[in-house]
């Protein structure tokens, strides 16, 4: 009977796990809006960057840099400290270098951001169908059960194996509603640092 | 896959024990998603403590007399007072279920809470910190302010989009006045004769006139570059002379200064993320905005309307208030 309550509990979690928040993105499965990227605009009110494009890729320094700043495991205070010691030492091309530095980070860290995006929307796929499973199984372990004669072994196997998809089932909600808060973490290093290069230009 | 599961948790906040000169004033910030209210002194422009306070904490005032903090804790149903000489929580209030807001008469002497959850305005005795009744209002009320003589409470209504009038005297509806989509937050001029309502959907600003209970004109936002979605007004701040409004712009990141008296944008100032409320300082020198996805304060330099401080707080910074 336990088992069968388990089995119970798993498809109401799998129902609201399926359920998508916004229609426009059925297989996004975060409570977070999904706001698919981030806008130039929303981050960054200096000069226009139209003519460095993506030339930071050729700047090997700044793009060095771009990676070290873009990278979680860099603190955010020693990412400024970075900044800053840069665009001091930038002489006559502060301004080119962060326009350079800034076009980069906001390219990479979107990139980024879509790479955690997709992993997560690909994860909630697999995650309804783990779902139809566990129902599936539920539905046939209720049937078993409910035979005459009973098949104990067969009962036993297949309750098993529904107590262990559904583990994972829980499991892997968990992490996703954890992996949900990444896209917000990378946008709030994009703005932090970008402000940082705005204030170091005035 | 395993790269994103150790993405380490947000920054924690940062404690500086500085002592307060003489004639900084105290800002009090309260943060909805870690249970705190963060006090900031406007001398060092530092976080000087974080106070625990109950579940929720969104919206936040001072009493009159400045002694104590009002901090409605939503979760909680309840609205914790601080005071402010010891900094602790040493009471609450009766609201309903879920507030969010509140507003209080000229005199101080009573609050008006909207109740997210009920469907109704919470009237408090705040010397006896009792409830005196409750005013059946809008879908989901929303945004509270009062007249500045006292007579007319205005709530907002998320659901219904209407601007409510209330007789504070009958506390009955005197008239209901359709804004835009999801009306967050009310204004009135200081001389009375406006009420500035915000809609976060409709992203604009309807202007009311509030003998008429009409909508009289309407301040609209556009940046180059956003989408309109981003463009999100909530809270709103006005000098006292009348003439410079300002206005928060959600997840636009901006602030936007408004010429009251031709209710045209006059320039955009980059804050941090998610600019939810505003409050001057009481000298008007300044003003700071709660800034919730970057998890910090700006700090607006009034009269050169420019942004000359951030200053990190706890965890979804709502709401914001200053005492002297």
């Amino acid at each position: 009977m336990k088992i069968l309550a388990l089995a119970a509990m798993a498809i109401a979690l799998c129902a609201t796990a399926a359920r998508a928040a916004d229609p426009r993105h059925p297989d996004w499965p975060c409570t977070q809006a999904k706001v698919p990227e981030i806008s130039l605009a929303a981050v960054w009110s200096g000069p226009p960057l139209d003519d460095v494009q993506s030339k930071w890729k050729d700047d090997a320094k700044i793009s060095a840099l771009v990676a070290r700043l873009s990278a979680r495991k860099t603190p955010m205070d020693e990412a400024e400290k970075a900044v800053k010691e840069v665009l001091a030492a930038s002489g006559p091309d502060k301004t080119n270098n962060a326009k350079l530095l800034f076009a980069g980070l906001f390219d990479t860290l979107n990139a980024q951001r879509s790479q955690v995006m997709n992993g997560l929307e690909r994860v909630s796929r697999k995650q309804r169908d783990a779902a139809d499973k566990i129902r599936e199984e539920a539905v046939q372990l209720q049937a078993l059960q409910g035979a005459t004669p009973r098949d104990e072994t067969k009962v036993e196997a297949l309750s098993n194996d529904l107590i262990w998809k559904t583990r994972i089932f829980e499991d892997r909600t968990k992490v996703v509603r954890f992996v949900c808060e990444v896209p917000t973490s990378i946008d709030q290093r994009l703005f932090a640092l970008g402000r940082v290069i705005q204030q170091e230009m005035e | 896959m395993s790269r994103m599961w150790r993405v380490g948790l947000l920054a924690g906040l940062a404690l500086a024990a500085a002592a307060p000169p003489a004639h900084a004033f105290v800002a009090y910030v309260s943060n909805e998603k870690s249970n705190t209210v963060s006090v900031i002194d406007t001398d060092t422009w530092t976080v000087t403590k974080t106070i625990k306070v109950g579940q929720r904490p969104r919206g936040i005032d001072l009493t009159r007399d400045g002694r104590f903090v009002m901090v409605a804790v939503g979760d909680d149903d309840t609205i914790e007072v601080i005071d402010t000489k010891t900094q602790t929580v040493v009471d609450s209030l009766p609201s309903g279920p879920d507030p969010e807001l509140f507003a209080q008469d000229a005199a101080g002497k009573i609050l008006y809470v909207a109740n997210e959850n009920d469907n109704t305005v919470t009237v408090i005795d705040l010397e006896k910190r009792a409830r005196l009744g409750d005013i059946q209002v809008g879908v989901e009320p929303e945004g509270m302010t009062i007249s500045p003589d006292g007579k007319t409470l205005i709530n907002t209504s998320e659901t219904t989009n209407m601007a409510h009038f209330i007789d504070t005297a009958t506390r009955q509806i005197v008239a209901n006045v359709l804004v835009d989509a999801r009306p967050r937050y009310a204004e009135y001029k200081h001389d009375s004769s406006e009420v500035w309502v915000s809609s976060e959907i409709g992203g604009t600003v309807s202007i009311i006139d509030p003998k008429k209970h009409e909508v009289i004109g309407k301040v609209t936002f556009e940046i180059p570059g956003l989408r309109k979605e981003a463009i999100q007004p909530v809270g709103i701040g006005m000098t006292r002379d009348d003439k410079t409004a300002f206005v928060a712009l959600g997840p636009a990141n901006r602030i936007a200064v408004v010429d009251v008296a031709t209710r045209k944008v006059t320039k955009y100032l980059l804050v941090g993320q998610r600019v939810w409320h505003v409050a001057f300082t009481p000298d008007e020198k300044y003003l700071l905005t709660t800034n919730g996805v970057s998890n910090d304060v700006s700090v607006i330099d009034v009269a050169a309307q420019k942004v000359i401080k951030t200053i990190q707080v706890g965890e979804l910074p709502w709401g914001v208030a200053i005492a002297p």
